[in-house]
């Protein structure tokens, strides 16, 4: 049986439409306008039990809704969904033992006292027994390395600190799934790694399916084996990370800042200048990394003077998303 | 039931991470109950009598003290939830193993319980300096049991009030127009024994009375009859606001639209 079966499924909201100005207010006033907003078309998919699902789209792809509706949260209007053979609108506090949830924009954990007291809380909310609850915060802390965290107010945590609280939290109770929803928004490289390291062996030793949704092609690439990307509430895309890395994630971009002023004919073989600044201090470059091997463009640019900075990062999300239909439109 | 007694103990301790602020706030009692001193100690002398209505000043005084106490110290939930609504943190109460109406009871009595305590020990004691000493202490379990009841219809209207937000945009002006039936039909800023009998009878066949003037009233009149009349008063409207809150719950849930995210 999959961990998730999703056949289907639709989402409409309805939400008040008012134009600018007073008269359009009074107006909204006696008649309110409604838009219909369609956040999940139609969406069909399955999951297997244990396995890393990245569930990837640009803002307001319908990735969030669907969380919610896995959870229980959220009624669809039509479509047929199973989360652990239940029917989550149904079946919500049932399935709530089986799956843990973090909402990465949404603290669970209680702002003004230490992590230990929410972890104790959920130890008594999932019916666990007090000697369980305590082996497993330990368990949890060390494999989050959170031991030194769990005693001070949550206020007083980084965002990464804090991340990695919830997430282990959402742990607490030995869920056979994980609904991760965008847990790395807002965090530094280091932070990002941090917790995806920690999730990705949480997951393989506890044989915890992961749903993680996220905008960060990052995210994807060190969690998970299977993605899809959604937008506009369909999907666009689906399969094997390795493949969509092989087709789609081969562009890398670079952005450099120098001591000197660099030569105005600047230029690194195999790669496509994007920007240069006025003042001829820095550069933005992107360039393929099936043509052009990295260190060689490392060696270039280290060559053309003395470095400041330098960061390299994915295509954003959206500019995969663009190539997906350029080619889907060129094969139809 | 150790779930939500532990939810509870987490939102009193929760409550007390702030003691000053509580302070601070308890000490609004202290200007409430100055000003309503004043107010009856001018109509008692110009009236030239020691009871009005049956009640003396000292009894006026300790009837305000404990309705302030339950305006004070009511839950706050109305607000609590439909911030919760708006911001998008609901979604984590949803998907936990209780019931979303018994956690939310169990929030409210934890932030509720120090709060009462404190405003009723620090307006007690000011009342007690100006007025005199509370009701004897054996009157006071005829009060505890509507005090009970009471907070409960609060709840239940707070929390109604709160799933507005489910389907509604805002719910201040819902809170506003309860908390103006509370204070008038309520007998918050006078006890109802002073309105004319025809609208006493109005005010006492709505809930709002249960909710204030019905304990407050037996802490300084304790009376047998009174007690009856306003606990099956209030186990009737529990009937029905708890009826409408289960409602209203599981129809609210299919129409609910998380923001954010």
């Amino acid at each position: 049986m999959p961990a998730i079966h999703v056949s289907n499924l639709t989402k409409t909201f309805r939400t008040k439409h008012k134009a600018a100005g007073l008269g359009a207010s009074l107006r909204s006033l006696v008649k309110p306008q409604y838009t219909t907003v369609e956040a999940v078309r139609g969406l069909s998919f399955e999951m297997e039990s244990g396995e890393l699902l990245g569930f990837i789209g640009p803002n307001g792809a319908g990735k969030s809704t669907t969380i919610k509706i896995l959870t229980g949260i959220l009624f669809p209007n039509a479509g047929d969904v199973q989360v652990l053979g239940y029917t989550p609108w149904k079946q919500r506090r049932q399935l709530a033992y089986s799956i843990g949830t973090v909402f990465g924009q949404r603290p669970q954990l209680w702002y003004h006292l230490p992590a230990i007291d929410t972890f104790t809380l959920f130890g008594k909310i999932y019916e666990l027994d007090d000697l369980e609850t305590k082996k497993r915060i330990a368990y949890l802390a060390e494999a989050f390395e959170i031991e030194d965290l769990l005693e001070i107010p949550v206020r007083k945590l980084s965002l990464g600190q804090r991340m990695r609280c919830e997430v282990a939290a959402s742990l607490l109770h030995k869920p056979r799934l994980l609904l991760l929803d965008e847990p790395s928004i807002g965090l530094d490289v280091v932070a990002k790694q941090h917790i995806r390291d920690a999730i990705r062996e949480m997951a393989a030793q506890e044989n915890v399916g992961v749903l993680l949704t996220s905008h960060d092609a990052g995210d994807l690439e060190a969690l998970c084996k299977r993605v899809i990307i959604i937008n506009h509430g369909q999907i666009v895309y689906q399969d094997k990370v390795s493949v969509l890395k092989r087709s789609y994630l081969t562009w890398k971009l670079v952005e450099v800042r120098y001591a000197q002023q660099i030569n105005p004919d600047f230029h690194v073989e195999g790669t496509k200048i994007l920007k240069v600044s006025k003042d001829h201090y820095a550069v933005k470059l992107r360039f393929d990394t099936l043509q052009t091997p990295v260190e060689n463009v490392m060696a270039h640019l280290s060559a053309a003077g003395t470095l400041l900075d330098i960061t390299v990062s994915d295509p954003p999300l959206e500019e995969v998303i663009a190539a997906i239909y350029e080619k889907a439109e060129r094969n139809e | 039931m150790n779930k939500y007694l532990a939810i509870f103990k987490i939102n009193l301790l929760n409550s007390l991470a702030y003691p000053a602020e509580m302070a601070t706030r308890s000490g609004m009692i202290l200007i409430f109950m100055t000003v309503f001193f004043q107010l009856w100690h001018v109509t008692y002398g110009d009236s030239g009598t020691q009871v009005l209505n049956g009640l003396t000043l000292q009894n006026i005084m300790w009837y305000l003290l404990l309705a302030e106490t339950i305006e004070l110290g009511r839950p706050r939930l109305a607000r609590v939830i439909s911030e919760q609504v708006k911001d998008g943190s609901i979604a984590y109460l949803l998907n936990k193993p209780y019931n979303f109406l018994l956690y939310q009871l169990s929030i409210g009595m934890g932030e509720s319980l120090p709060r009462m305590g404190l405003l009723f020990i620090v307006g007690g004691t000011l009342v007690w300096i100006m007025a005199g000493p509370p009701p004897q202490l054996q009157n006071w379990p005829l009060a505890a049991i509507p005090l009970v009841g009471a907070w409960l219809l609060h709840f239940c209207f707070n929390c109604l009030i709160g799933l507005a937000a489910f389907v509604a945009e805002e719910v201040a002006p819902f809170e506003w127009i309860y908390q103006k039936f509370v204070f008038i039909l309520g007998g918050m800023l006078v006890p109802l024994d002073f309105y004319p009998v025809w609208l006493q009878a109005v005010a006492k066949s709505l809930p709002f009375a249960y909710m204030m003037y019905g304990p407050a009233s037996l802490f300084v009149r304790p009376d047998l009859q009174l007690f009856v009349q306003i606990v099956s008063g209030q186990i009737l409207w529990l009937a029905v606001l708890g009826g409408l809150l289960v409602l209203a719950f599981s129809r609210g849930m299919r129409r609910l639209a998380i923001n954010g995210g």
